[in-house]
């Protein structure tokens, strides 16, 4: 592993036909961080890492996953990598522990060392006294919990997290999150996916924010923060349709940009002591009421904003 | 290594699957069972399929002349029909004379008389002469009297050739201007009815003096012919559920496609020739097992005999290979599972009624559908299986089992490239 990059990307692409998935992406992961790419569904997120897993093959580009090309050498790169995919990929007629054990196996894991590996991921993802019972009847949240532990069985030097708590109880996510960073804890290198912003402000030591397969920012947390400057997000409730003040107020004086969803109007502006009262006034003359004001602190859903012009989740 | 341990996992999942106990085990022993069944209804002790007895009751009138030289006729008829190989068809008994054999049917004490007329010997024997058999019968029956019309009938076109070589040797004797010999001529039915009589106790015996009948050897399989037809239909079963599970089997390959667990496995390091290889055993494994089981099972329950041991392994090698080849081609079309589900239903369905495998038991089928069922690889594992069932020698079922194993193979080749080239 060269420079203590782990995952080195470079203008990786992937076509389907006429369609780019992927678009030219370039970033480094450096050994033992947590790394996220942040992007709403349809960004080109999980075609990514199926392009890093070796699962699919690049149109065009390479990476290399601790010093191995996934193009000349994608068997090495599979020995040091585990994956862990968006959809629970485990087989439901059969139990936990036969399912880690089959796995395992894939790994190249056999006798004692396969059996006492399985035992230790089955500690590790909190399932040891499930561990006969088929996977079917299991909750989502112990799928998840089992998806994941596939991936743990080879103790890989890099761990690829595609959404994994896409779908699942808060209380089941918030132990996800937690264990995620016990792995890193332990020095894995782990790459994650999602399109909660909060996931990737909470786990990540870099932010790659992906849109259209293409990657249009890229840093800690501070750094992309740093992009809106010193932008004010306010966001306003009101009672009526939202399209009936949007125009009017993303023409509004002081207003860099403003998106509607879920019955909220977010607004990123300059100043908002200065902006407000515009906005009020542009609500009245349209005849809108205000029934909610909130001003807050510039995060990755407000970057996200600022750099497409859409909410993070559209 | 690692293709054994994917093919023991899909075993391991299949025998968790009520759907394929089902389909693999319970519906063809289930079918073949209902047939079994329902055919035994027709038979009586022992699962022999067995007519009722008729009963026939014979005046015997005739009265051979001594210039016929001890030959009887009627006696010899009567003697043909009492042949104890023919006792589970008729019971035959003499009656006094023609009016206590009529009144015997009219009773319903015997369901056929039949009078043998005074003239009979003289008649079978001499040129120029007739005489008739009467045959009284009960009214409502139609298979009995008909099996004993046939018997009559085959008796008589026995001694038929006496009348003719009488009237041909009394021809010639005219034609060359010499007075009829009339003895010469006697002498000479008498000689052809004495051979009719040898040739119709040679056949009671199942031998004829003038043709010796040859086949490959083979062992005596069954003796029961209800056996016999449900091996046929099992065998018929057996082809049609082995071709269904190899496809079911091999239809995992797209359900876990589709569950995400066949890309998950394409991320580890295990090469992807490796799992499809792992996937293809297991389905060839299933395949053998159900073959395995079937036989054995409706040997058990049903007395089937399904041939020679190298016969019956040949037939399951070259059924296996087809089957298992077969069901990873037409898979390889299939985009999705419920894709997949139309397509072996449809085209398995019907290849086997191409195949021949739901008319097993009609002998005589058009030779335009023998040529069809031999474009099928259904209609190739038929001709084996029914082989082994009739105790053919492996020799016999080179070809069959081994344009099977080419269809397999073929398929097989077919089928692989273009899964790999789908999920390479």
């Amino acid at each position: 592993m060269p420079n203590g990059i782990a995952i080195e990307v470079r203008d990786l692409h992937k076509n389907y036909g006429q369609v780019q998935a992927v678009r030219g992406v370039n970033f480094d992961v450096q050994a033992g961080e947590i790394f996220s790419l942040l992007g709403p569904n349809g960004a080109g997120k999980t075609t990514t890492i199926s392009m890093l897993s070796c699962l699919l093959e690049p149109t065009q580009g390479d990476a290399r996953i601790w010093g191995h090309s996934i193009r000349s050498d994608s068997m090495a790169v599979k020995r040091v990598i585990g994956v862990v995919p968006q959809e629970v990929a485990v087989y439901p007629d059969l139990s936990a522990s036969e399912n880690l054990n089959f796995w395992g196996k894939m790994y190249g894991l056999r006798g004692a060392v396969l059996r006492q590996r399985v035992q230790e991921v089955l500690d590790i993802v909190g399932l040891s006294d499930h561990q006969k019972g088929a996977v079917s009847k299991f909750s989502g949240g112990m799928k998840r919990r089992l998806n994941i532990g596939v991936g743990l069985l080879p103790k890989p030097q890099v761990l690829f997290l595609d959404e994994p708590t896409v779908g699942i109880d808060p209380q089941s996510r918030r132990s996800i999150l937690d264990q995620v960073k016990e792995f890193n804890r332990q020095g894995m290198t782990i790459l994650y996916t999602t399109h909660y912003m909060e996931e990737a402000q909470e786990l990540s030591n870099h932010i790659a924010i992906l849109d259209h397969g293409a990657l249009i920012a890229y840093g800690t947390h501070q750094e992309l923060v740093r992009i809106i400057g010193e932008l004010d997000r306010i966001e306003l409730t009101i009672n009526a349709e939202a399209e009936r003040v949007l125009g009017t107020w993303r023409a509004t004086e002081g207003v860099r940009q403003a998106s509607a969803e879920d019955g909220k109007i977010t607004l990123l502006v300059d100043d908002s002591n200065l902006v407000l009262p515009r906005l009020f006034d542009a609500a009245i003359l349209a005849g809108v009421r205000v029934t909610g004001i909130q001003i807050q602190e510039t995060n990755l859903e407000a970057v996200f904003l600022h750099l497409t012009g859409r909410a993070l989740r559209d | 290594m690692k293709a054994l341990d994917v093919a023991y996992k899909d075993l391991l999942r299949h025998t968790r699957s009520l759907f394929v106990w089902v389909m693999v085990f319970g519906a063809p022993l289930l079918i073949a069972g209902l047939i079994y069944f329902a055919f035994s209804g027709l038979g009586s002790g022992g699962g022999q399929l067995q007519l009722p007895v008729t009963r026939v009751q014979v005046a015997n009138l005739d009265q051979p002349g001594s210039q016929l030289g001890g030959f009887a006729a009627g006696q010899v008829l009567l003697q043909f029909l009492q042949d104890p190989d023919l006792a589970n068809l008729l019971q035959v008994t003499a009656a006094a004379d023609e009016a206590s054999a009529r009144q015997a049917v009219d009773r319903q004490v015997a369901d056929v008389a039949m009078i043998i007329p005074a003239d009979l010997s003289t008649a079978l024997a001499g040129p120029g002469k007739t005489a008739s058999i009467q045959l009284y019968q009960d009214p409502t029956l139609t298979i009995g009297p008909a099996i004993v019309k046939g018997l009559i009938d085959g008796f008589v076109d026995g001694f038929s050739g006496s009348h003719i070589a009488s009237a041909v040797l009394a021809e010639q004797f005219q034609a060359h201007g010499l007075p009829t010999d009339a003895r010469t001529v006697q002498t000479v039915a008498m000689q052809y009815a004495d051979w009719a009589q040898a040739v119709g106790e040679s056949r009671a015996s199942g031998q004829h003096p003038a043709i010796v009948w040859q086949a490959p050897p083979r062992k005596a399989t069954s003796t029961n012919p209800l056996a016999d037809l449900a091996g046929k239909i099992l065998a018929g079963q057996l082809i049609f559920f082995s071709f269904y599970t190899a496809a079911a089997t091999a239809q995992s390959i797209i359900t876990e496609e589709e569950q995400g667990t066949l890309a998950r496995a394409f991320t580890t390091p295990t090469p992807r020739t490796t799992i499809l290889a792992g996937k293809f055993l297991a389905v060839l494994l299933l395949v053998l097992g159900q073959i395995v089981v079937l036989a054995t099972v409706s040997s058990l329950l049903f007395g089937v005999r399904w041939g020679q041991l190298p016969s019956v392994t040949a037939a399951i090698v070259a059924l296996v290979t087809a089957a298992t080849g077969f069901g990873v081609f037409l898979m390889s079309f299939a985009k999705s599972t419920r894709q997949a589900g139309l397509l072996s239903g449809i085209i398995l369905t019907v290849l086997g009624m191409a195949g021949g495998l739901f008319s097993v038991g009609v002998e005589t089928l058009p030779k335009a559908f023998a040529a069809l069922s031999k474009m099928t690889p259904h209609g190739w594992a038929l001709q084996a299986w029914k082989l082994s069932l009739a105790g053919a020698g492996l020799d016999e079922l080179l070809l069959p089992a081994g344009v099977l194993v080419l269809f397999g193979a073929g398929f097989f080749t077919a089928g692989a490239l273009m899964f790999r080239r789908r999920l390479a």
